[in-house]
């Protein structure tokens, strides 16, 4: 080791630290980019050979960071119209110029303007706006095509059909602006993955996928269906929780075994956790070689999927184990306006509207075995939330 | 359940249903995990325009669901919830967010990542800028996004007088973040200064500073400056940098260094007190250039 002279920058220079040992957590010097190893899958019928591990770019604005993943392997750089209300694009664009077109993938997403809380469109949801908004993101990238191209959140099945966008997005495709086409979804997933595999129209999806959904059986029979139907599919939010268990963030989940459970199903071909530091590219990248769980692993999943969840899913698998067959997703519905969204009144308009009054379980003489996938306190929860059927409405607006 | 039962039945006492309705709303009070109510702000009129404001305040649990990916962006600079409410007068409709963040620094580094130079700047609040239908600005401990998709002129006014009226109703200061003429003024890219919570250059380690962009001649580079919160961490954090190129720390003081960091280039460091000065995009051979602004902000 030597030591830097300080008395200022020009006494100093790179002869002073060529040839110094890294440290572990020195990635920015392992500029070592070896391809075999790296494990590929095909991303359904698009036929593009991704790399298992791709990147969500989304909140980064380094483009070192950047740089440094695509030495690593990852091929695959995920962005959107919105992120960082276009300088996301900008910065990948600055950088990812200088590359070969062909030797990386580049998705983007599109939002289309005015859907409703519902996931409906409405007479703002036009092509017009999305076609330019997508022209925006090209001039951004510095691009004049992305490989993929994701409608921006889609949670209602009504949108899969709905001919502006859909329209909207095909003629990008014919056009060659966009050479595959697919959508985002992180709502109702099941739902409207399912409908899209029924469909002809769509090439991939980016669906939430994580250990923590409570609704797993329902999704993995949407998403089996939809490769079998030859749709790529591309996983996201895949460390649950913002990689913490709980909200005080204390229990940190391991995140190279929630992606590697991710990519243990294999309809999924590929997973872009989003990366702001390099120490989390340092803990990504091996898995581009390596996938199989070890049974630590394996334990730590088991234990961080038996953590109770912040929200109700509406699962619904509750409902068979409740004597009084009481609206349980409901009440927990009412449980997240109260607690999640801040809302009082809307929980209290909810409970009122069930009817069930203050303390619906008290009295039950059956002995009460209720199963929560997400196993939430629900006894405990509806006490909580039911007080509020005994508050007239003025008093919570 | 016992104190609501006999609340009831004091009703019947007219006089009572004043102190009935106070102590409900502390029950209610206790119910919810914050202070905050639903739509808690005074949505300001817009003469013609009918307002709605019947949306879920979003917190941080829940963000997602409003705004999907761009949460995390959010959530990093201090995200605590955000109120939304639609103007609406015939087919006009315009949508106003105002996301509420933990202080007037955090507010300020979430509007600065979605800020560009190239947008048109106006008088709202510390900074606002108008593109493409939108109007955002940020003041105290708040970022406001107001957007219409019609292209009237009519309706744009009305956007215009709107973000007005709320960039008036809002508390907080006015006005940039003092850091920021700690930047010496020579060379510097205007509206490109932002603050950067966590992993400045992609480092763990280095957190909480501001970043300006420079041009002088063709060479662009990048000035990073951090306020620790004692002159001990500002040592760490540096030491830290060095000791993550594989360099041995060495003593502190008007310590300078010029570091190989990998991917991030050739990088000027040193630190003073509680400052840590990082200058980026220089070529090693430049240090001439990085002493001279090192120097003025240290000084």
């Amino acid at each position: 080791m030597k030591n830097l002279d300080r008395r200022g920058f020009l006494k100093t220079g790179f002869a002073g630290v060529a040839g110094i040992a890294l440290t572990p957590s020195s990635i920015s010097q392992s500029l070592v980019q070896a391809d075999e190893d790296i494990i590929y899958r095909i991303l359904g019928k698009t036929g593009l050979r991704i790399p298992v591990v791709s990147f969500g770019v989304m909140r980064s604005d380094n483009p070192g960071l950047c740089k440094a993943a695509y030495d690593k392997g990852i091929k695959l750089f995920d962005t959107a119209n919105g992120y960082q209300n276009g300088n996301n694009e900008t910065m990948l664009g600055a950088l990812l110029k200088s590359y070969p077109r062909d030797s990386f993938f580049l998705a983007t997403k599109v939002k289309a303007a005015g859907i409703t809380r519902e996931g409906t469109p409405t007479q703002e949801t036009t092509a017009e706006d999305f076609l330019a908004k997508f022209s925006t993101s090209l001039s951004r990238l510095q691009m004049d095509h992305v490989d993929i191209l994701y409608v921006h959140d889609i949670s209602n099945p009504e949108m899969l059909e709905y001919k502006p966008i859909l329209n909207a997005v095909k003629k990008l495709k014919k056009e060659g602006k966009a050479r595959f086409i697919g959508f985002s979804t992180h709502r109702n997933e099941p739902v409207v993955i399912d409908a899209a595999a029924s469909k002809g129209d769509w090439d991939v999806i980016l669906t939430s996928y994580n250990f923590q959904q409570a609704y797993r059986k329902e999704l993995d029979a949407a998403v089996h269906k939809a490769a079998e139907a030859g749709i790529g599919i591309v996983a996201m939010k895949t460390i649950a929780g913002g990689g913490f268990m709980d909200k005080e963030k204390t229990k940190p989940i391991n995140t190279t075994a929630a992606i590697k459970w991710v990519l243990s199903n294999p309809d999924i071909t590929t997973t872009i956790p989003g990366m702001t530091q390099f120490d989390q590219l340092d803990l990504n990248a091996p898995i581009l070689r390596n996938i199989a769980m070890t049974d630590q692993e394996k334990q730590d999943i088991m234990i961080a999927a038996s953590e109770p969840g912040l929200f109700c899913t509406g699962c619904q698998h509750c409902l068979a184990s409740c004597p009084k067959r009481l609206a349980i997703p409901d009440l927990m519905r009412a449980y997240m306006y109260a607690y999640g969204y801040n809302n009082p009144a809307q929980a209290g308009e909810l409970v009122r509207e069930l009817g069930y009054g203050n303390d619906p379980c008290k009295g039950c003489t059956i002995q009460c075995n209720l199963k929560c996938s997400g196993n939430f306190d629900i006894r405990n929860k509806i006490a909580d939330i039911s007080r509020l059927s005994d508050v007239p409405s003025e008093f919570l607006a | 359940m016992f104190l609501l039962s006999f609340l009831r039945d004091l009703l019947t006492h007219k006089y009572l249903k004043i102190m009935y309705k106070l102590l409900l709303n502390i029950l209610a009070a206790t119910l919810v995990t914050s202070s905050i109510f639903a739509q808690d702000f005074n949505f300001p009129a817009l003469k013609g325009y009918k307002i709605r404001t019947d949306y879920p305040v979003y917190v941080r649990e829940n963000l997602w669901d409003f705004i999907d990916g761009a949460a995390d962006n959010y959530l990093s600079y201090g995200f605590v919830d955000v109120h939304v409410a639609e103007y609406k007068k015939g087919r006009a409709v315009i949508k106003v967010e105002i996301y509420r963040h933990s202080d007037n620094i955090m507010a300020f580094g979430i509007y600065s990542s979605e800020r560009s130079p190239s947008f048109r700047f106006v008088n709202l609040g510390a900074q606002g800028y108008i593109a493409d239908g939108a109007i955002n600005f940020f003041k105290g401990n708040y970022y406001v996004k107001i957007k219409t998709y019609s292209e009237k002129e009519k309706v744009l006014r009305a956007e215009e007088s709107l973000a007005t009226r709320i960039a008036a109703m809002l508390e907080g200061d006015a006005a940039m973040p003092s850091m920021l003429s700690w930047f010496p003024s020579v060379g510097l890219k205007k509206n490109e200064e932002v603050f950067i919570n966590e992993s400045i250059l992609g480092h763990s380690f280095l957190n909480k500073g501001f970043k300006a962009s420079y041009q002088l001649g063709n060479d662009l580079f990048y000035i990073f400056i951090i306020e620790s919160n004692s002159a001990d961490e500002a040592k760490k954090a540096a030491e830290t940098f060095i000791a993550s190129t594989g360099i041995s720390p060495v003593e502190t003081g008007d310590s300078k260094f010029v570091l190989n960091d990998g991917y991030n280039g050739s990088i000027f460091l040193s630190w003073k007190d509680r400052k840590i000065v990082i200058i980026s995009g220089l070529a090693k051979d430049q240090s001439d250039i990085a002493d001279r602004y090192t120097s003025e902000i240290l000084k």
